[in-house]
């Protein structure tokens, strides 16, 4: 990637002193842009959708929800904690009530107001030494383009929008059609095909699952076994389950047996459905909650097969030897993490993805901030909130009290690498550079938050 | 880095962790009954919202307050907490807790089209300050407050002055609302109507009350109202309350528990108006002001 260099004269930015710049008006660029104008910071919002929501504005061009989304976590976790969903929601509400809980966030905070909708962010580069950053945004409808000057930025741009595909030998030569998951908006395009689902993140499983009922066949590559967990375990959204587990401080190994014990009693032994046994602990890798698909795989719906090993022009022929006669094969293969706006190595690029303290913080400039870079093994909007609040409590520190600024600014350097993993070794994959264990994760926040709001 | 507060054992600290919020969430409410009374046109003031004590219900609002607050310019709403008033949840009142009783109240304030000054009386005033630590509010008002450092010394008093009510309070019964206790000068039948307009309390909330509570940072305007004719929340605990959030209690004395019904509410009402004009002005922002460079 290149760097985005400004030529435009300095003067020609309109300055906004103190103002902060914040980037996406999903649920982290609105949390953080709420956080900032609570603690008395003045701050401008864009976002390149004329609505809030990022990947929860279905339909729009960044969003990667399709028309059966609903969430995967269940309310209280996934909530921004000051303004909880409605009670008339579901447990598990669906993208259009998620969208509409992020559109009356929004109003009500009168975040509306801050945000230049329909407004790209096309160049943000530091000047003066560091000490602000001018930042260029163009109107999608009049293609005019602005620069403004920022006291600092909160880049919440989103990181489940750019696609990753792999690619198979043979893949070329492939007759049928290639799609992946983030142009999938629906069921329509797999009736009566045969399908590949490529891929055991959720919605690996949420599509398998569609193609299991609208589909020919359905063929779901998956690279090992996973533990497939319930929405529901003794009548109790299961993450709810997790967090009373963790509220009660039982020790990992024994979670890990209660939650073993649960999956035995409600699903039962993957095998025998003729799905991989897990070759991983539980929690070792990010959770997928899926209660239908053993279900499909029981009623033959669904073969499971493992890693595509190449294509041929009418088939798919897997590892284990399988060869799948298809003419659909879906990546739901993941995302990548991009920052079309920025240069790479202000964010501590490491290899393919950043390293930040806090998933937030790099240690080439203080007055850029990343939130949403997270995923967490939970609902994500408590934790949207929390990081919102850390940095707003950092700004404010920076001002009032630059000492008690300078301990985060000391940490950001020497603990850039540092996990939040509850003490578990995810297993090596680019969507786990960005898990965390949300217990650990907002214990570490909630330190930070109220080592900042010392007096010195 | 260095967690321990220096000096300052009692700074109130962000709460960032609430596992059991998580994990046993409280029950949804399938009807809330929020009273509301709209201004004749917008004036750009912050909306108000109101919460009852003990017993009572967003009805004891609606009698005096919510109109003339409206005629002041102010949106005017109050909330029934489950159990209470018309809001749905009277056969599982058994079973509500304080927890419950701030969810009901961020369901509420949720439902505004933006954020509101919090106006709490008695037990409400206790809950108010529950939501101001986790919410940001405009303004919070806390008219004759239940005791954040527990209401043990209010039992004692009342034991005193009145054993039979102390008595039904610590075998779980609702404590008994006469209008010899709420009101002091009301005249004497609209007293009573008042009075048997108050209902049951959740025994588990009323045991609550004497519990010692830590409440978080609160960091929007705080007003503290309580009366020295107050039979139920006793003077000391007004000040310990308005020493929290380092103000002065405003009096209003000779008016009784219920200043929002007793004969005087409406100087009760000005005062708190009058507070809100002064330190949340029409047209501040709905978080708040803006520091700019």
């Amino acid at each position: 990637m290149t760097l985005v260099q400004s030529d435009r004269p300095v003067a020609e930015a309109t300055d906004r002193g103190d103002a902060w710049c914040v980037i996406g008006a999903g649920p982290h660029g609105l949390s953080a842009l709420k956080a900032l104008l609570q603690n008395g910071i003045d701050a401008d919002g864009f976002e390149h959708e004329a609505e809030v929501g990022g990947n929860w504005n279905f339909g729009a061009d960044n969003s990667r929800v399709y028309e059966s989304t609903h969430l995967i976590s269940s309310k209280p976790f996934t909530q921004f904690p000051d303004f909880p969903m409605p009670d008339r929601f579901p447990d598990y509400p669906s993208h259009r009530q998620i969208k509409e809980y992020f559109t009356a966030y929004a109003r009500h905070f009168g975040l509306s107001d801050r945000i230049a909708f329909g407004t790209d962010v096309v160049a943000c580069v530091p000047v003066d030494d560091g000490a602000a950053w001018l930042v260029t945004v163009r109107d999608r409808a009049t293609s005019v383009e602005t620069t403004f000057r920022y006291a600092g930025v909160v880049v919440a741009n989103g990181h489940n929008w750019f696609p990753k595909t792999p690619q198979y030998p043979g893949q070329d030569t492939f007759a049928g059609q290639m799609l992946h998951s983030a142009d999938y908006k629906g069921a329509d395009v797999l009736r009566g095909r045969r399908v590949v689902v490529v891929g055991a993140g959720n919605t690996g499983c949420d599509v398998a699952v569609e193609s299991a009922q609208n589909a020919v066949h359905t063929w779901h590559s998956t690279r090992r076994g996973y533990y497939y967990n319930p929405k529901y375990a003794m009548g109790r959204p299961s993450d709810q389950t997790a967090d009373l587990l963790l509220a009660l401080r039982l020790p990992l190994w024994l979670r890990r047996q209660m939650f073993k014990a649960t999956l035995r009693l409600t699903v039962g032994d993957f095998e025998k459905f003729g799905l991989k046994k897990p070759d991983h602990e539980f929690f070792e890798t990010h959770p997928i909650v899926n209660q239908q698909l053993p279900y499909y795989v029981g009623h033959g719906d669904i073969t499971p097969v493992d890693d595509v090993e190449r294509f041929e022009s009418d088939a798919v022929v897997f590892t284990d030897g399988t060869r799948a006669e298809a003419d659909l094969v879906v990546f739901c293969t993941g995302y990548l993490v991009q920052f079309p706006f920025l240069d790479e190595q202000w964010l501590n690029w490491s290899g393919d993805h950043p390293q930040l303290f806090l998933q937030m913080f790099t240690p080439a400039y203080s007055n850029l901030v990343v939130s949403g870079l997270i995923q967490p093994d939970s609902g994500q909007w408590t934790l949207a909130h929390w990081q919102g609040q850390t940095i707003a409590r950092y700004i404010v520190a920076s001002r009032e009290r630059p000492a008690v600024a300078q301990r985060l600014r000391d940490r950001v350097t020497d603990e850039a690498e540092r996990r939040f993993t509850a003490g578990t070794e995810y297993k090596d994959s680019t969507r786990h550079y960005y898990e965390v264990a949300h217990q650990d994760y907002l214990a570490a926040l909630e330190a930070t938050i109220r080592d900042l709001e010392e007096p010195r | 880095m260095s967690l321990v507060t220096q000096g300052l054992p009692s700074r109130r600290r962000t709460r960032v962790m609430r596992p059991w919020d998580w994990s046993v969430p409280p029950r949804g409410l399938a009807y809330r009954e929020i009273l509301t009374v709209e201004p004749d046109e917008p004036t750009g003031r912050p909306p108000l919202l109101m919460v009852h004590g003990v017993a009572h219900g967003a009805w004891c609002f609606a009698e005096k307050w919510l109109p003339a607050a409206a005629t002041r310019g102010f949106r005017s709403s109050a909330v029934s907490l489950r159990g209470h008033g018309g809001s749905g949840g009277a056969a599982q009142l058994g079973r509500a807790t304080s927890r419950d009783y701030v969810h009901d109240i961020l369901q509420a304030i949720t439902e505004m089209p933006e954020p509101p000054i919090l106006i709490g009386h008695s037990m409400g005033g206790l809950l108010s300050q529950l939501v101001a630590e986790r919410y940001p509010l405009r303004g919070l008002v806390l008219l004759a407050p239940a005791p954040a450092n527990g209401a043990f010394g209010t039992l004692m008093h009342t034991l005193r002055v009145r054993p039979a009510d102390a008595l039904a309070v610590m075998v779980g019964r609702t404590l008994p609302m006469r209008p010899d206790v709420l009101f002091t000068s009301l005249d004497p039948v609209e007293a009573e109507l008042l009075a048997s307009r108050t209902g049951r309390e959740s025994a588990i909330a009323q045991y609550e009350l004497l519990r010692r509570r830590r409440i978080g940072p609160v960091r929007c305007p705080v007003l503290v109202i309580g009366t020295h004719d107050d039979q139920i929340v006793r003077p000391v605990d007004v000040e310990r309350t308005a020493q929290m959030y380092d103000v002065e209690p405003v009096w209003l004395d000779g008016m009784g528990h219920d200043v929002m019904l007793d004969a005087d509410w409406q100087r009760a009402l000005d005062t708190v108006l009058d507070w809100v004009d002064v330190n949340i002005p029409p047209g501040t922002p709905p978080l708040g002001p803006i520091e700019r460079g």
